[in-house]
Parts: structure tokens; sequence; C-alpha cells
């Protein structure tokens, strides 16, 4: 009990930080106001142009809540690759290996204590802002059945990001890593066109990879929620969290034995 | 031509201390490149399922995020220091170039080269090569639109972060400004009423990056190169003037230290 304690601390503290700039927090989730905007232009044109009402089972106000939704998740992401690169890169990691804490898990409470204030704030924004283009969710209560998803996506990308950032005990710089993953999370994750949408092959092998249960499973179950799909996004994200930890494990103790730390 | 010589001198030696890391180097212009290819993949998944909108076709796009990149990447390459500029205002760190017999504003955004800016400049032409509207004097248009848009970007971001001068932090805002001008620059143009096109060629100039570059490159007309040309001007002089005046106001770091 004890040793879950102090991760509880860590993220409470995390948690408590990120609100004593309250400028900052809100500042950032501005830039989801001008992402909405332009998304509703497009699919404005684009539901108008194809003459439908309904494309791979999503409305128009469906698809712009899915949007705000998937943006959400992405936009509340904290930097974790780059965070971890930095401790590799500086040594400031040999402080924190002789701390009585894990290294990854101080990462992980700390890093789901960023991503709730700043999660919280781009709903705001973002669903005030599709509220006012195209009206209400058509599930409003599709929250409630999206958030275990939603936590769940948050701990995949966690995996993810923590391997990146360790990437950086063998290459130095990772942002190269980092941007081909937000890219690839982008296509396969349908962050900016829900996988719905995409050619039946690409979205069998879409739907099939991690990045689907980062962001396309939530967003889509909260537009649609339905006991059937929560089935199958929890089976699939639950498979790809045991694999992913399993491997950032063993990347992590590998990464170890790599390390140099000089003087002191 | 003094001014040019030094410019020259500048980025070479940027140049050479960015090869320095010669595998970050690398990795950083692929890696950059590849980013930009996956980022367009999903705009050909869009036009394969939705085929155009308004008229705007995946062809207008190639050359449209052609252009950007190009442009976003020259700036980063020549001007790396204008997406910091706030940054250094606010840490005191403009009393180095102050202190040197060098135009400031000039000295300062030049003095860094952001790697990965190299991969966005090729990828621009890479790009524009795949748009199937490859010609001569398109390419020397695309070229000199290119140059335009350079000076575009580069004068909004000294623009912006001069405000530094007068408002503290601004990280947030940069930020924000930094990704309207990307995101309303690659969607078609076509989507947006006139109202909203009244902004994207003055508060946010993402038409001067984009959509006005590429319509030149797709077809020379004068209105285009008038309008490119202006723009460039425009914003090249606002921005100058803004830095200026709000150097009045600046308050030195009193900080020793060595620039690298």
């Amino acid at each position: 009990m004890k040793r879950i304690a102090k991760y509880w601390f860590i993220f409470q503290i995390t948690l408590l930080n990120s609100l004593a700039y309250p400028g900052e927090l809100i500042g950032r989730s501005l830039m989801i106001i001008p992402f909405m905007w332009v998304f509703f232009q497009l699919w404005k044109v684009t539901f108008n142009a194809a003459g439908l009402d309904v494309i791979g089972g999503l409305t128009l106000q469906d698809t712009l809540w899915y949007l705000m939704m998937a943006e959400t998740i992405e936009l509340g992401r904290p930097q974790l690759a780059r965070t971890i690169s930095e401790n590799v890169k500086d040594g400031s990691i040999a402080y924190m290996l002789n701390k009585p804490y894990d290294f990854m898990l101080y990462h992980f409470s700390s890093a789901m204590g960023e991503t709730i204030f700043r999660a919280i704030w781009n709903a705001v924004f973002g669903g005030a802002t599709v509220w006012f283009l195209v009206g209400a969710p058509a599930h409003p209560l599709g929250i409630l059945v999206a958030l275990p998803a939603i936590i769940g996506a948050w701990v995949l990308h966690f995996c993810v990001n923590a391997m990146i950032g360790l990437l950086a005990f063998v290459t130095e710089d990772v942002s190269a890593f980092t941007w081909i993953y937000q890219k690839l999370a982008f296509i396969f994750g349908g962050l900016l066109i829900p996988l719905d949408f995409y050619p039946q092959w690409l979205q069998t092998i879409a739907k099939a990879l991690p990045f689907s249960s980062t962001i396309y499973g939530p967003a889509r179950l909260f537009v649609s929620p339905s006991l059937e799909l929560f089935a199958n996004v929890m089976v699939l994200q639950i498979i790809w969290i045991l694999i992913l930890s399993l491997t950032l494990t063993l990347v992590y103790r590998h990464g170890i034995t790599r390390l140099t730390v000089n003087g002191g | 031509m003094k001014e040019l010589r030094f410019l020259l001198a500048v980025w070479k030696s940027n140049l050479l201390s960015a090869m320095e890391y010669r595998v970050s180097f690398i990795t950083q212009v692929l890696g950059m490149m590849l980013n930009d290819f996956m980022y367009f993949v999903i705009w050909i998944i869009f036009f394969q399922q939705f085929k155009d909108v308004r008229g705007w076709g995946v062809n207008d796009m190639y050359i449209t995020y052609g252009i950007l990149a190009s442009s976003f990447g020259l700036m980063s390459m020549l001007f790396g220091n204008a997406l910091y500029l706030s940054d250094i205002i606010n840490k005191g760190r403009l009393d180095y170039y102050l202190s040197l017999p060098r135009p400031v504003l000039l000295h300062t955004i030049s003095s860094r080269m952001i790697a990965s800016g190299v991969g966005d400049f090729v990828y621009g032409f890479l790009s524009y090569g795949l748009s199937g509207a490859l010609t001569w004097d398109g390419l020397l248009r695309f070229i000199l639109a290119t140059l335009l848009a350079t000076v575009v970007f580069t004068a909004f971001f000294i623009l912006l972060q001069s405000l530094a001068f007068w408002l503290g932090m601004i990280s947030n805002f940069v930020g924000l400004a930094f990704n309207a001008l990307l995101t309303f620059g690659i969607y078609p143009i076509t989507l947006f009423d006139n109202y909203a096109k009244l902004i994207l060629f003055t508060v946010i100039p993402a038409a001067l990056v984009g959509a006005v570059p590429a319509a030149f490159v797709s077809s020379f007309t004068w209105q285009s190169l008038v309008e490119l040309l202006v723009g460039a001007l425009v914003f090249l002089f606002l921005a100058v003037t803004v830095f200026r005046i709000g150097l009045k106001r600046y308050e030195s770091g009193s900080a020793i230290q060595v620039e690298v």
C-alpha cells in the first residue's frame, strides 16, 4: 500500500503544479478552438459535396464531436519522450535512479498528473466551440463510457513515448522518432480523419494497430457508446497495454545497463 | 553588400556547427522529410475518398504543402532564431548582439540554424515534383514564391515575438499563432468565406504562405505576384518597425554569458 501511496503523492503534486500557472494552462488549451473551426469548415463542405447526411456511420455532428475528443486526448498529452531523453542526455537520470522510487513509475505518475487539467481545459474550449457550431453531442453520457478508454489511451501513449525517450541511451536526439510516432498516430489513430472514412482495407489494418486504441477507440466510443464497442475497444487496449508495458520494461532494463555517469 | 558577406559568414558557421554531430544532423533532416511525407498521407487518403473540396484537389495540396514546407524550412535554416526571439528578449540575451557592430535584428535571427529545416526545405521541392505540374517556368516561380513566403514567415514571427518587449512571456501566444498559421496555411483556401479570407491575408497571413504562392506556381498571374510582393514588403516593414520601437523598451539581462 505504501508503495502505491508514494506514486499517488507524485501524481497529486504534479496535478497541483499544473495549476500553478493557470494563464499558461488556459493559453495552451485555446489552440483547440481554431482547429475545431477549420475541421467544421472542411467537413461541412465535404458532407455537402458528397450529398450525404451520414458517412461511415457518422453524421457531421458526430464527426465534429469525434474530432473534439480525439484532439482533447492528443493535446492533453505531455511531451514525455522529450523529458525522459533530457533526463538521459543531461545525466539527471543518475540523481533519479538513487531515489526510493521506480524511474518509470515516477514518470508515469507525473505524466498522468500533468495530463488531467490540460485535457479538461481542451475539452471545455473544444466542446464549447463544437457545441456552438453543430449543437450538443448526440450521446452526452458517452463521456462516461469513453472515460476508461481515454485513461487506457494515455497509458498506451506513456508506454510508447517512454520507449522513444529511452532511445536517447543509443541515439542522443530522439526528436525524429517523436515526429514519426506522432504522424503514425495521426494516420492510423484517426486524429484528423475518423478511421471509418478510410478505404476498407486500410480501416482493417489501422483498427488492429495500437494507434487506434490511443485515439480512435475512445473518441468513437464517445460519439457511439454501446456495450459491444466498449468491449471491443477495451479488449484491444488491454492487449496492447500488456504487450507494450512488457516491452518498455525490457527496453528500460537494457537501457540502464548502457548508462555511463561521469563525475557527480 | 557588407551585410550580405556577414550573413554568408554566419550561415556558413551555423552549417558547420550543425554538421558537427553528423548522425544527429542526418537523422533530423531525414526524419523531418519522413514526417512531412507522413503528414501528407492523410491528405492523400482524404482526396482519394472525397475527390475535391470546392474545386481544390490533391495536386493543389501538393503545391501548397510544398511551398509551406520549403519556405518554413528556409526560414528555419537561415533565420532560425526568429522562432526563439521572444525568449531571447525575455532572458536579456539581446545584450550580446547589441554589443557588436552589426544590425541587431539581422544578427540575432540569423545566429541559429535548425537542422530539421533542411528536411522541410528539400521535401517542399519533392512535393512540388509529385504534384504533376512540374515545368521549368513553374520551378522558377516555385523558387520565387518560396523566397517571398520565407520573408512573410520570418517577418510574421519577428512581429509576433517582438510583442515580448511589451508583454513579457508570450510563449503560449506564439505557439498558438504558430499552429494557427501552419494549420490555416495547409487547408484549402476554398473552404473559407470572405471574412475568414481577410483574416488569412492580414492577422494570420496563412494565405500568403500557402494558397497565394501555390496559385502563383500553378499559373502566372500579375495579381498573385503583386499580392505576394506587397504582402512580403508590408510584413517586413511592420516587423522591422515594431522590433525597433520595442528595442527602446528593452531591459538588459546584465548577465555575463558566452554565445556558442
